[in-house]
């Protein structure tokens, strides 16, 4: 039975040669040894003719086993030596994550662009259409009707920039609501943010050109409860939950009665801090019922609808917001000063 | 306003702490600034009678005194002053006591102990003012009896605070402590104690034996009153009327020019005492000046006056400004035996627009342009010449000057409760309604719902319903306003410019830029840098009547000035790698609106710098700008003069110029002093979203396969890429889905003066899969229009 011992030789050839086989190239030619069609068993096979007939079929069936075992294993070692060699080339491909890399540059809206958004994505969901108007601005819409006559203090070249008699840069964005009142029938909502102008030289808290941002509501029945809600809206949203409201008597041609706004010290959260000079309070905003003479002025009947009317100053509640202590960083352009924000 | 709060007290209690009177102030419309302690750095100094002083046993200057300060043991303490003696009433600060520069402790002094120290008048820090003799030398000695053991501060008038207010610009009124003590009363509840004003007249005589008074003009000057005062005695004031002064930041000079300050801060009208015998012709006349007509002022200068302004004159001619400022002339000295007071109401706007030409503000123009009540006038008056009387400061002559044509009356405002209710969103009834008006002088009745109030007459500021609603609201309470959130759904949302704005913003964040904003004025000289061309519109800048300076003289035509002055700041900080832009208005003077007003045009300008900077990489963003916005555009020429000549760009959307984006032109680097090069761009924003297309539905994906050729050209090197490739993408069709330069050659291998430029196309069907032959006669298309448009010609 010599074809027995053949079979048990190459089946211990096959075992060791698989173990010294190191890459795959070895191992297609071990296959090719074994299983090709001028490999040892395919020989095997053909040397079955001198084999007796009773005995071919045993044999045969032999030789078949082994062909199945042999892929198997020849399989089993190949995967083994890819999976070896890929997780070599992965070790070689590691790299050291802490090497540093310019970032990507990204910039930021100006923080008044910052603060404006939130104020107007406030106001918004309260459903206030947002409104401009000229900067260049007639004197009727800026002061006539607004309840603030000819000759009034508040027209002075000293306070006021001035084109000619009948044309100033707008003092607030009051004349934007005059325009809306005149043109459009109640109910109105909006608000009117925009630049302004004052002739105030510049300092750490004084600036020729800056921001406001009013509001202006008028319907039926408007009341100073409609104003205080509004505004605890609008600062509970921008400083939290915590922060009431507090409405001062004051004074302003355009509204009566109207009413200081102190919101909870957004610093010390009302405990008293230097903020807030120890009150627990900021000075924020003014407001209030819009003065029927206005509405009248405007051609809204006073006597059917009633509004009210805010006035922010973006400035102020930029610094607030960000802690800034001199307006002029916000108009100086300084890179340093712009990238801090987000 | 400064007012003493004693002298306050006076008028009206206050039962509570500073603290909470500021507070209960501030809740009802008198706005106060602070209180100031004036005792505040002089405590526990109190009035002591030295009962012996012998030498000190060790020492040849300290005295050992035994003190009385009224308790039952006299203190030991020891003293250095020389003038110390027994017998003498002084201050003594006790153990414990604060003096402005620091307390007292117990102490020993070479061996003998010292329970306080008697003090000088610096040791206490008592104004002169206040108490004249606390400048003598050594330590002060009462010269008028007190009580042993009585605070210092009584009497030097530091037991006192002073409240700062801070009056609101439509009540005038409570710009005085009478006034304030109205609100005082009615915030704290408690009643007003207005003096009583009588004047006894000597019975001699009458006024219109010493003075006679003409107004000319009674629209300038609504009322004119006066009173004579004879045999005046031009003295010092007493103790009580310097420190209401000192309390209110205001100098005492004399009796009588006391009186009228004392006058003006009490009851808010402005007052002028005149020595008569230096009016010319005992005569005044109030008129307005000629054009041309010169007035010396009290500070010796010459003013020429330009007509109009209110004069008070006598018959030599004016002596002062009415309202604003009296003449050196006429001041009251100590030889001034005759005395004419005037109060008076004068215009405001007329008080205001004098002073302000001239370049005065007097406490009393500051008053009269606030707004004096004509009606009240007469109370200033009376109570100045009561004040004679009591300080017996001379002799007031029967009979008042009093010119008031035109007397106020107050009209009756009638309102509505339920309307007042609705309006400030609370629930008060009519009568307490009536309550709080009546609290606050007003002449008030209810009947139902119906509300009718009359003003007092030192009130202007109130003409209708809105107005009660006010003082309804200010003593109800402004705590009591509810939190009821507006009713009713509204479409609200962002406005146009806003969207747009917001548009390019989201994209310029992303690509590392920062929003700046700079002053809308514009610096004609740095206009004029950018090198403008005569008659280009943006030198044509709309001009302020009153700039602050040449840098806020005309409103800005263009934001590039804002942004290369923002680089050169940027530069100056070592700031290098710099990408920024604005979004703001221009002015366009040149265009006018149906309202004859200036076009405003939405602007924005995009500058960079630093080493990754050129003018590609800024084009690329002005392009994304617009492919993002979906505006269909080509570059062109373009002739800007601060833009480089050999690097600017037009970018155009049919015949609108949407955007211009350059290389700063090394002149204009130079002038605003710039190293290295620098690049901005200038887009229209109007135009960009006039050219704007919105996105519509999207094309079906294309499921066949993409076939690339690439393709390299010889071509001049003074020929422009741009229209190649518009001319090969038109030549191509429908078929090229991209087309993109990858590669520019110069060298001797094409030819000098040429350059080689590769480009890659790409093509696809999306019916078929595109062969071999459709490539290649759409590839001949191409080259045949760039050999015969452009002389471009396949690299071998």
């Amino acid at each position: 039975m010599g074809m027995l011992e053949d079979l048990k030789l190459l089946d211990e050839s096959l075992e060791q040669e698989l173990q010294q086989t190191e890459n795959l190239s070895a191992l297609e030619a071990l296959r090719v040894k074994m299983l090709g069609k001028k490999g040892q068993l395919t020989a095997l096979l053909r040397s079955m003719g001198s084999l007796s007939p009773e005995d071919r079929p045993k044999f045969g069936q032999m030789i078949n086993e082994r062909r199945e075992r042999f892929t198997a294993l020849l399989d089993e070692k190949q995967q083994k030596m890819q999976e070896l060699a890929k997780e070599l080339q992965l070790r070689q491909e590691k790299i050291d994550i802490t090497e540093p890399r310019p970032l990507p540059q990204v910039g930021s809206p100006h923080p008044n662009t910052l603060v404006l958004n939130e104020v107007v994505d406030c106001f918004t969901g309260l459903g206030f259409e947002v409104v401009e108007g000229p900067e260049v601005e007639l004197d009727h819409f800026n002061f006539e009707l607004l309840n603030i006559p000819k000759n009034h203090p508040a027209r002075d070249a000293q306070d006021t920039f001035y084109i000619d008699d009948n044309v100033v840069l707008r003092t607030h964005t009051s004349p934007v609501q005059a325009r809306i009142m005149t043109t459009r029938k109640p109910p109105i909502r909006i608000i009117c943010p925009g630049r302004v102008y004052r002739a105030d030289e510049v300092d750490a808290t004084h600036s020729p050109v800056f921001h406001q941002i009013e509001g202006l509501v008028i319907d039926e029945n408007i009341s100073m409860g409609d104003l205080k809600a509004t505004l605890a809206a609008f600062a509970n949203r921008l400083y939290g939950s915590d922060i009431d409201v507090r409405f001062r008597p004051s004074f302003f041609p355009f509204t009566e009665p109207s009413a200081e706004v102190d919101l909870t010290c957004v610093s010390c959260r009302g405990k008293g801090c230097r903020m807030c000079k120890n009150t627990g309070w900021i000075e924020v905003l003014g407001c209030g019922m819009v003065n029927p003479k206005v509405l009248d002025m405007c051609g809204i009947d006073s006597k059917k609808y009633s509004g009210f009317a805010f006035g922010i100053g973006l400035e102020r509640i930029t610094m607030l917001r960000y802690g800034i202590r001199d307006m002029r960083l916000l108009y100086e352009g300084d890179m340093r000063f712009l990238r801090q924000f987000r | 306003m400064k007012v003493s709060m004693n002298l306050l007290k006076q008028y009206a209690d206050i039962p509570v702490t500073p603290a909470e009177y500021e507070s209960r102030m501030i809740m009802t419309g008198t706005g106060v600034e602070g209180i100031e302690d004036l005792g505040e750095k002089l405590q526990n100094v109190v009035v002591g009678k030295v009962l012996t002083c012998e030498p000190h046993p060790n020492s040849d200057h300290l005295h050992v005194c035994t003190v009385d300060v009224g308790q039952p043991e006299p203190l030991q303490i020891v003293c250095g002053a020389p003038n110390v003696a027994a017998g003498q009433l002084v201050p003594v600060a006790m153990i414990g006591a604060v003096l402005p520069d620091g307390t007292i402790k117990k102490g020993k002094l070479r061996g003998v102990e010292s329970y306080g120290m008697i003090c000088s008048g610096p040791e206490m820090g008592v104004p002169v003012e206040l108490y004249p003799s606390v400048g003598d030398e050594g330590i002060l000695v009462f010269r008028e009896d007190h009580p042993l053991g009585t605070d210092v501060r009584e009497i030097f008038g530091l037991n006192d605070h002073v409240i700062d207010f801070e009056i609101l610009a439509n009540r005038p009124d409570t710009l005085c402590v009478w006034g304030v003590a109205r609100e005082t009363a009615a915030a704290m509840g408690t009643e007003l104690k207005l003096p009583e004003i009588n004047v006894q007249d000597c019975g001699e005589g009458s006024i219109g034996d010493f003075a006679k008074v003409d107004v000319l003009d009674h629209e300038l000057c609504p009322r004119y009153t006066a009173r004579v005062i004879k045999n005046v005695r031009v003295g010092e004031s007493p103790a009580w009327l310097r420190q209401a002064l000192h309390a209110a930041g205001m100098r005492s000079i004399n009796n009588i020019v006391d009186i009228t300050n004392f006058v003006m801060l009490e009851t808010g009208h402005p007052m002028h005492a005149f020595d008569l015998s230096k009016v010319s012709g005992s005569h005044i006349i109030v008129r307005r000046a000629e054009p041309g007509e010169i007035l010396r002022t009290l500070d010796g200068k010459d003013h020429t006056l330009k007509g109009g302004e209110l004069l008070i004159c006598d018959e030599k001619g004016p002596t002062g400004l009415a309202g604003i400022m009296g003449g050196e002339e006429s001041e009251i000295t100590e030889g001034t035996a005759t005395v004419l007071f005037e109060a008076a109401a004068f215009d405001r706007t007329s008080i205001r627009l004098t002073a302000r030409s001239l370049g005065f503000r007097t406490e009393s123009s500051g008053r009269f342009e606030r707004g004096v009540s004509p009606a009240t006038v007469l109370d200033g008056l009376s109570r100045a010449c009561q004040l004679v009387n009591l300080l017996d400061a001379g002799d007031v002559v029967p009979g008042t000057v009093d010119i008031y044509p035109n007397p106020v009356v107050h009209q009756p405002v009638t309102a509505s409760v339920a309307r007042i209710n609705q309006r400030a969103g609370v629930q008060v009834s009519g009568e307490d309604m009536v309550k709080i008006l009546k609290k606050l002088q007003f002449d008030v009745s209810l009947s139902g719902d119906s509300l009718t109030a009359t003003a007092p007459l030192f009130r202007q500021d109130v003409e209708g319903e809105a107005d009660l609603c006010e003082e309804v609201l200010r003593y109800a309470g402004y705590d009591l306003i509810p939190v009821t959130p507006l009713r009713g759904a509204a479409n609200g949302g962002r406005s146009e410019t806003m969207l747009h704005n917001d548009f390019a913003r989201t994209i310029l964040t992303g690509l590392g830029f920062y929003e700046t904003m700079t002053f809308s004025f514009i610096n004609k000289k740095k206009l004029e840098l950018l090198k403008l061309r005569e008659g280009d519109d943006r030198l044509n800048a709309l001009p302020l009547r009153n700039p602050l300076g040449e840098d806020s003289a005309y409103m800005r035509t263009t934001l590039l000035c804002g942004a290369l002055t923002t680089l050169s700041t940027n530069m100056a900080h070592g700031n290098l790698d710099v990408r920024l832009y604005e979004l703001g208005k221009v002015f366009d003077n040149a265009h006018r609106t149906s309202e004859n007003l200036p076009t405003e045009r939405s602007q924005l300008c995009l500058c960079a710098c630093g080493e990754k900077e050129d003018f590609y990489s800024l084009r690329g963003v002005v392009e994304l700008l617009l492919n993002r916005a979906g505006v269909s555009y080509s570059i062109r020429d373009n002739d800007a003069p601060y833009f480089h000549p050999g690097r600017r760009a037009s970018i155009v959307c049919g015949d609108k110029t949407v955007a211009e984006v350059g290389e700063i032109h090394p002149d204009v680097m130079e002038t605003y002093e710039l190293t290295g090069r620098a690049y901005a761009a200038v887009v229209d924003m109007e135009a960009l979203f006039a050219c704007a297309a919105p996105m519509g539905h999207v094309k079906p994906i294309a499921r066949f396969p993409l076939v690339t050729r690439d393709l390299a050209l010889v071509m001049q090197d003074a020929q422009p890429v741009g229209p190649v490739m518009e001319a090969m993408a038109q030549a191509a069709g429908k078929m090229l889905e991209n087309i993109s330069m990858f590669d520019v050659f110069r060298g001797i291998q094409v030819g000098l003066g040429n350059k080689s430029v590769a480009f890659s196309l790409a093509f696809r069907a999306e019916d078929h899969t595109l062969t071999d032959d459709e490539i290649q006669r759409l590839m001949n298309k191409v080259l045949k229009v760039c050999k015969e448009q452009f002389d471009a010609e396949i690299r071998s």
